[in-house]
């Protein structure tokens, strides 16, 4: 296999892409409203429920007491400063708390940050960090991180827009894919092309190549465009900058790719055995469904919505774009698209 | 350099080849005439192994064609000019040729001036660098020829290389091709413009789904309307039909619009000897020519009988 020939029709297609107002329409009307509209959508109700949170939060603590690496229990503790402090069965206010573990504790006006805590009452204080420990009642308070219903929310939303984002990879081949081969075919190009003596693995990676570069250019430029925007605008209210999470980066350095590829290789597989362009172009529809049915069981619950599901996730979509290409190699006839497509 | 042996190729149940025997030698410039639907097209696609055969097989250059490696060292000695131009459109001509020269492996310093030949041979290289959609039809059919030849290919298959152009456009196709055929590689081209065959072509065969006839123009003519001497007298012909036809030699002597036409097996021999017989039966010649039969009799006499 000659690479360099790959790399050859690579740059070819390239450069009537950016000749091509309709491909370039097509590759940036959908990533710009996908990745800057859309975080405004999802970042909203982020705020709002952190807004909700801080109303009516003020503190006024003066330490004056310093507990670090003990036990407490049945005490009543105000302006005192608890690090590393295991906490039972204590009223607590005007206090800061870090790094402890409590249970069966009453808060009331402390800051509670990086701390385990479990069956107890929460009100009007500052949490950052907080590892529920379950059955805990918290109100009025704000909540700069680690809070269980902000987290679902965060959850929710932000993958909700990774899974918009990877349709970005997904459909644009469905059009670049389309008018690289198709197009190739009604322009009449093909032919000599075909008469080269270029071989169809180097014709086939050519022109995926150009496919890929441009898709998956077009879906990290949106990607950081979109973590952009909502670092930027939930970023004050959250106290932190929650993207690019470890889930997103997997999801655009493994997931977006492998199903980008696997559009390609889908549109060459059907491209080279349908003579209509159409079935070619809805071939992109049909496999954005199973990255949706991925994440509406990650967010159902039925799959773990965590790293390693992305992870393996993306690694069975690896192997099955390995499948579609070697079936798109062996069912790539010259003769075939000459004589067959329309 | 081309040979084909009983070549054929069906689509499903249509017969678009069939015993196709061909030979093609190095260096010549070999024209397929035939009618839409003879099969011509297809002729072409198998020599460049972009279709398979379904019946004989055939060499290029020693290659046989659709059986690897041999189709793919077929392909690169090649040139192909399809039915249509086939150019990037949004790309420029010297892009477009570079792209080819690049998939052809001509290293850089070469494909730059073999482009810039081309493309002057052309008178195209003031408007290398516009886009090819914005030529006309006969300036994008010419790059189209030049991307044939852009890998300086042994053989280059040409398919209706002047088709759709104007006459003007036709006669620079025509004398660039008189010129690339000059470098001693052997043209294959597919046609129905006998003009244009019969002005290029060493040798044509006249075909509809298999060769009716080959040979050179001249060959075919005689080959089956023999050869014929027209003769002219000053006070009219038609008296001195008796003593024409009281020569040995001569066959079917006719009078035609006023001149008397005769078959003759080798007119070089034997016109001196009608001339000498007239003169002593007392006519005064206007003149002795040959007759001469058109590309387009053959043609037709060969196509006529055959069509389906």
């Amino acid at each position: 296999m000659n690479l360099d020939r790959s790399l050859v029709i690579a740059k070819k297609d390239l450069a009537e892409f950016r000749k091509n107002r309709y491909i370039m329409m097509t590759l940036l009307i959908m990533p710009i409203m996908v990745s800057i509209v859309l975080p405004f959508v999802y970042v909203i109700p982020i705020n709002e429920l952190s807004r909700q949170n801080a109303e009516n939060v003020t503190l006024d603590i003066t330490v004056t007491k310093v507990y670090s690496g003990v036990s407490i229990s049945n005490m009543t503790l105000t302006d005192a400063w608890l690090d590393h402090v295991n906490i039972t069965d204590c009223v607590i206010s005007s206090c800061v708390v870090g790094n402890s573990s409590v249970t069966k504790s009453v808060f009331t006006a402390s800051q509670i940050s990086d701390s385990i805590v479990g069956d107890s009452l929460i009100y009007g204080s500052r949490i950052l960090n907080l590892h529920d420990g379950g059955g805990n009642t918290i109100r009025d308070s704000y909540f700069i991180g680690g809070n269980k219903q902000l987290e679902d929310l965060k959850s929710v939303m932000f993958n909700l827009l990774l899974i918009l984002l990877i349709m970005i990879p997904v459909t644009i081949p469905t059009v670049t894919a389309s008018y690289s081969f198709v197009g190739e075919k009604m322009n009449k190009s093909l032919e000599p092309l075909l008469a080269t003596p270029i071989a169809d693995s180097e014709l086939l990676l050519g022109k995926s190549l150009s496919i890929f570069g441009l898709s998956m250019a077009a879906t990290w430029l949106s990607f950081m465009i979109a973590a952009g925007i909502v670092d930027m605008l939930a970023g004050p209210a959250l106290g932190y900058y929650p993207l690019p999470s470890p889930y997103w980066i997997v999801g655009m350095v493994m997931l977006a790719p492998g199903m980008c590829l696997m559009s390609i290789f889908a549109n060459v597989l059907v491209s080279s055995k349908v003579n209509d362009v159409r079935v070619s172009q809805q071939i992109g529809g049909v496999l954005v469904l199973p990255v949706i049915l991925f994440f509406i069981l990650s967010l159902s619950g039925y799959l773990s919505s965590g790293i390693v599901p992305m992870v393996i996730f993306s690694i069975m979509v690896f192997a099955l774009d390995s499948g579609i290409l070697w079936l798109s190699l062996r069912v790539f006839r010259r003769e075939e698209i000459l004589v067959s497509w329309k | 350099m081309i040979e084909t042996e009983g070549l054929g190729r069906n689509f499903d149940s249509k017969v678009a080849v069939e015993n196709l025997n061909l030979r093609v030698d190095e260096g010549e410039v070999f024209g397929l005439l035939g009618p839409n639907g003879a099969g011509k097209t297809t002729t072409i696609r198998m020599l460049c192994c972009l279709i398979g055969q379904s019946s004989g097989t055939a060499f290029v250059n020693g290659f046989e064609i659709n059986k690897e490696p041999d189709a793919t060292n077929i392909r690169r000695i090649v040139g192909l000019l399809p039915e249509s131009p086939g150019l990037y459109e949004s790309l420029s001509a010297t892009k477009n040729l570079d792209f080819y020269a690049q998939i052809y492996g001509v290293p850089k310093d070469k494909r730059d001036r073999r482009i810039e030949e081309l493309l002057k041979m052309l008178d195209l290289w003031d408007r290398r660098e516009e886009p090819v959609a914005t030529y006309s039809k006969g300036m994008k059919q010419k790059i189209a020829i030049a991307r044939a030849f852009v890998h300086s290919p042994q053989i280059v298959f040409l398919d209706e290389p002047t088709a759709g152009l104007d006459p003007q456009a036709s006669i620079t196709v025509r004398e660039f091709l008189i010129q690339l055929s000059g470098e001693g590689r052997t043209i294959f081209i597919n046609s129905h413009h006998l003009d244009e065959v019969e002005r290029l072509c060493d040798r044509i065969a006249v075909m509809n789904r298999t060769a009716l006839a080959v040979g050179s123009p001249k060959e075919l003519a005689s080959r089956y309307w023999g050869r014929t001497t027209v003769i002219e007298t000053v006070e009219g012909v038609e008296r001195y039909m008796d003593t024409v036809k009281k020569l040995p030699f001569a066959m079917n002597v006719r009078l035609v619009d006023g001149k008397m036409l005769v078959d003759l097996d080798d007119p070089d021999k034997r016109n001196p000897l009608i001339v000498d017989a007239l003169g002593k039966a007392g006519a005064k010649i206007t003149y002795v020519t040959e007759f001469k039969r058109s590309l387009e009799d053959v043609y037709m006499k060969l196509i006529g009988g055959s069509e389906r």
